[in-house]
């Protein structure tokens, strides 16, 4: 009961244990015993909620939850699919769920994103209907084995037709340990999750038309449909066409909604509505899902509480007013680093370096730290900068850039820039902007590379006055695994695969890496980037 | 608290909503009047059936008219007329348009019709030669095969084999088959082959919407509760008795025709219906207008207002850039060109809402997750996101009115709208 009334911030763990009751309920059942399934297991769980607990547990979906049990109507009588959709994080699945729970009725919940494929989907569905598990005696096979939409039509009208019979053949039987009369019924409903992927399948154009007129080929008034999905209805719109199923919106939450969802299960309620009433507005701006806002607000919660350590924890108008101008140059840097998903020690690392940082200088643009956080061998650095310069360059000027003085010569043709060349300049940049890094074969990346570390040995031994044999000893080195590098580069994604190349047939590659990256590695190693950078 | 739910509100509205989900309820002809399509349908099927003629029959009309319905309703009575002398398959282009398991299906439902035993291991040639030996026989024993090919124009696609085997069997003199094709194509026919249309008697059955009168007999029909059913009387007096207050009002009536005006066969109506009565007051138990007018706006929604409603500020401003990026006739653009604009946007205006770069990608990815906005081409899956050319989902029109719609919206953003 507890997991299943925490807040939507945990949408997603709610979604999980939800369906875990689902199976828990047998699978606990089986270890004292031999479980054999019964319809039971077709309903959400032994425990079911009230209507008032139901509504208080879904702050701001007042609207939907009522709505959707009107739809539903009383027991034992007949309804037309609905369609349930809205953007993610707003508590469609979690909602309907949990009014099954209260309502105690049996459904049978398929998602389309676990069940990636029409026949996963209609095995699925059957194996819940026939009261099937999957487990070593049966081989993990599903009960039964059907490719084609007839084929499951029939056998979900065979299995319909027992699972309705024996629902209304013993209603008091079963539901003998419920409290009450209220629940189960003859009425059995199929739930289809994130429809929305399913336009993506092979055939889709004949799937989607088929899902949604399974109720007029079915034609049985004892079974209710419901779509979920996180486009609208308007997205589905195929050539063959549907009678349209009766639309329910789940809107996003309004900053009101926001605030009561996160005050709930918190501690310090009066800290953190203090703390919400800072943070909130500023953030609602960017973005209204749930998720994303409880993850940005977990941490920043914990430097609010530390802003206001020392002082005492009554909270009055004075201190409020101090903390909030303790606090306050937190907000910003917070509100870009929104979606940044960071590991923790590099976090605490950006925090307080957004604490030094918070008093000289206003935030502009992303957090420009001179230093790297990350770790990344000099090979590695060196290949992801020849990375770069290949992605961008175009491969005719490789030859005066990296000629054998280092490619310094190539800056020094300039030419004053007439107003024609200024035009062309803005085209250019213009494509770069559309065209985005080229690709290159591995050969040009290679010798880029040899290029730039051997230039780059060459400086070193200016500045340090290094010996010869020294330099040739390292450059071997560096040399040894750039293979390897490469393909653990291409692992974290900073250079990814191409197509091949229908003309030489060998893979070609594309820097993803960004010239702010590029730079900042570049200085790291104190390699001279922006001289081999050609500035169209 | 104060009011409990009346049961025998809960009763009524059961009763209401398994009318409304019962198509042969409320398609059944209120008198049978000699030209409606019931009567005509019916005269058809039951002439071939005696006269022991081979027939074939087109049911067009839109989605939802009601083909289907009538056509059950024709069916159930025949086969109550002529107890044994009907057997009908019924097929969707749904489900069987590929020929194999047509064919596959039509020797099941043969075989579960005579108890035979049905193979599944029966191959294409076999399946279809059991038709027409089954076809034979049953003309023999003036038994009459009715096939209802739902969804026709499915049918029509490809070689049609199906359709041509199924009716040059039907050119023999001692089979006796009718074939009722439904479709929600009003020119199905055009889409058969010459082999096939040549076999195939022109015969069409139009299925129209309901005209107003039909619609107001409609209405009292499904709404008014039964006399004679076992709901306390005065609740049922009461209950007719606003409701003829309320089909009588103007404001209802306007309501009504409101939805006509948008769709008007007569399942999307039922379904209309169906919202408007699930919102009956169960405290008080009778309908009212206000359930008829909230269900007006609750089935016709306008997903993409909502979804611009939705969206947060900096969203918004990423909309409004690509709105500027399309007026420029930008023919193509994608992330880094709706970054550049929005930075020229700031620069020159200096609003308080500018965000980095990776926080306008993860708004970028929600407005496309909404499908507000969407990819150009399916090409170039692996390029990275800022680069693929993007479009707008939405007309100018339809964000300059989300725009005003919107709740605290940035009197800045209107403006980069003009």
């Amino acid at each position: 009961m507890s997991k299943e009334e925490d807040t939507k911030a945990t949408r997603r763990t709610t979604r999980s244990s939800s369906a875990a009751v689902l199976r828990d309920s047998g699978e606990i059942k089986k270890k004292c015993g031999p479980h054999i399934p019964t319809f039971n297991d077709l309903v959400f769980g032994e425990d079911n909620i009230s209507k008032e607990d139901l509504l208080s547990n879904f702050p701001g979906r007042h609207t939907q939850i009522l709505e959707l049990l009107n739809l539903l109507g009383p027991l034992n009588s007949p309804m037309l699919p609905l369609f349930v959709y809205g953007g993610t994080s707003t508590g469609k699945t979690s909602v309907i769920l949990q009014i099954f729970r209260h309502l105690n009725r049996p459904f049978v919940y398929s998602s389309c994103r676990t069940c990636y494929s029409l026949r996963t989907l209609f095995e699925s569905i059957l194996n819940q209907l026939l009261l099937h598990e999957k487990d070593a005696d049966n081989g993990y096979l599903s009960a039964k084995r059907c490719e084609k939409t007839s084929d499951f039509v029939n056998s979900l009208r065979e299995a319909l037709v027992k699972v309705v019979k024996t629902l209304q053949g013993n209603p008091g039987k079963i539901g003998t340990k419920k409290l009450t009369g209220q629940g189960h019924g003859h009425m059995i409903y199929l739930i289809f999750d994130n429809l929305e992927l399913v336009r993506d399948w092979d055939k889709s154009s004949s799937i989607l038309p088929f899902l949604f007129n399974l109720h007029e080929v079915l034609n049985m008034n004892e079974v209710g449909f419901l779509f979920i999905s996180n486009t609208s209805p308007d997205t589905y719109y195929s050539n063959m066409g549907y009678l349209d199923p009766i639309p329910v919106y789940f809107s996003e939450y309004t900053e009101d909604d926001l605030r009561k969802i996160f005050i709930r299960n918190q501690t310090n309620q009066e800290m953190y509505s203090s703390f919400l009433s800072v943070v909130l507005g500023p953030f609602y701006r960017i973005t209204r899902h749930v998720n994303e806002l409880s993850i940005a607000f977990s941490s920043l919660y914990k430097t609010y509480c530390e802003a206001s350590d020392d002082l005492n924890d009554v909270p009055n108008e004075s201190s409020k007013r101090a903390r909030f101008s303790r606090f306050q140059p937190h907000i910003s840097p917070a509100l870009n680093q929104i979606f940044k998903i960071s590991s923790p020690p590099s976090e605490v690392n950006n925090l307080k370096e957004a604490k030094r940082k918070a008093g000289s200088k206003k935030f502009g643009g992303c957090d420009s730290s001179e230093h790297l956080d990350f770790h990344m061998s000099t090979s590695a650095k060196y290949l992801l900068l020849s990375a770069f310069l290949a992605s961008r360059n175009p491969a005719t000027l490789d030859a005066s850039l990296f000629d054998s003085t280092g490619g310094s010569s190539s800056r020094k043709r300039k030419k004053r820039p007439s107003e024609k060349s200024i035009e062309q300049k803005e085209i250019c940049e213009q494509e770069l902007l559309m065209k985005g890094p080229g690709t290159f074969p591995l050969e040009r990346l290679l010798a880029i590379f040899q290029c730039i570390t051997s230039v780059a040995e060459i400086s070193l031994e200016d500045d340090q006055g290094n010996v010869a044999m020294d330099s040739q000893n390292e450059d071997s080195e560096l040399m040894s695994d750039v293979l390897l590098q490469l393909s653990s580069l291409c692992n974290a994604n900073f250079v990814v695969k191409g197509g091949s190349c229908p003309l030489e047939g060998s893979t070609r590659y594309r820097s993803t890496v960004s010239e702010d990256m590029a730079l900042k590695v570049a200085r790291s190693i104190k390699f001279p980037l922006s001289k081999y950078m050609y500035r169209r | 608290m104060a009011a409990e739910d009346l049961p025998e509100a809960r009763a009524a509205l059961s009763l209401l909503r398994s009318r409304l989900c019962n198509s042969s309820f409320y398609f059944k002809p209120p008198s049978d009047s000699s030209d409606s399509n019931y009567s005509k349908l019916k005269f058809i099927i039951s002439s071939s059936v005696t006269e022991a003629c081979n027939n074939s029959i087109l049911l067009l009309g839109p989605r939802g008219s009601g083909k289907m319905a009538v056509l059950e309703l024709v069916l159930q009575d025949l086969l109550l007329e002529y107890p044994d002398m009907i057997t009908v398959i019924r097929l969707s282009g749904l489900l069987h348009c590929d020929d194999n398991g047509a064919f596959k299906e039509i020797a099941r439902q043969l075989c579960s019709e005579y108890q035979l035993l049905f193979s599944k291991m029966a191959s294409f040639d076999d399946n279809s030669q059991f038709m027409v030996a089954m076809l034979r026989e049953c003309g023999l024993a003036h038994k009459t095969i009715v096939f209802v090919l739902d969804e026709f124009d499915l049918f029509a696609q490809g070689k049609q084999r199906l359709l041509y085997s199924l009716l040059d069997a039907m050119q023999s003199v001692s089979s006796q088959a009718i074939v009722i094709g439904i479709s929600c194509r009003l020119d199905a026919d055009q889409l058969l082959e010459k082999r096939v249309r040549s076999r195939f008697s022109h015969r069409k059955l139009l299925f129209l919407p309901p005209c107003k009168e039909n619609v107001e007999r409609l209405l009292e029909h499904i709404l008014s509760l039964p006399i004679d059913s076992d709901l306390p009387h005065d609740y049922i007096i009461k209950f007719n008795a606003k409701l003829h207050n309320m089909l009588a009002n103007e404001r209802f009536k306007k309501v009504i025709s409101t939805y006509l005006d948008s769709d008007s066969t007569v399942k999307q109506f039922v379904r209309y219906l169906f919202c408007a009565i699930s919102k009956l007051n169960l405290k008080s138990g009778l309908l009212t207008v206000e359930n008829f007018e909230h269900a007006l706006s609750d089935t016709q929604r306008q997903p993409k207002q909502e979804y611009i409603k939705d969206c947060s500020i900096l969203e918004l401003y990423i909309l409004v850039c690509m709105k500027r990026l399309e007026v420029k006739e930008q023919n193509s653009y994608n992330f880094n060109s709706v970054m550049k604009e929005y930075k020229s946007i700031h620069d020159s205006f200096r609003t308080s809402d500018y965000y980095s770069r990776s926080v306008c990608l993860r708004a970028f990815e929600h407005l496309l997750q909404r499908e507000l906005i969407c990819f150009a081409d399916n090409r170039g899956h692996n390029q990275s996101i800022e680069f693929r050319p993007a479009k707008l989902l939405i007309t100018a029109h339809e964000l300059h009115h989300g725009l005003k719609a919107y709740r605290s919206c940035p009197s800045i953003l209107q403006k980069l709208m003009n």
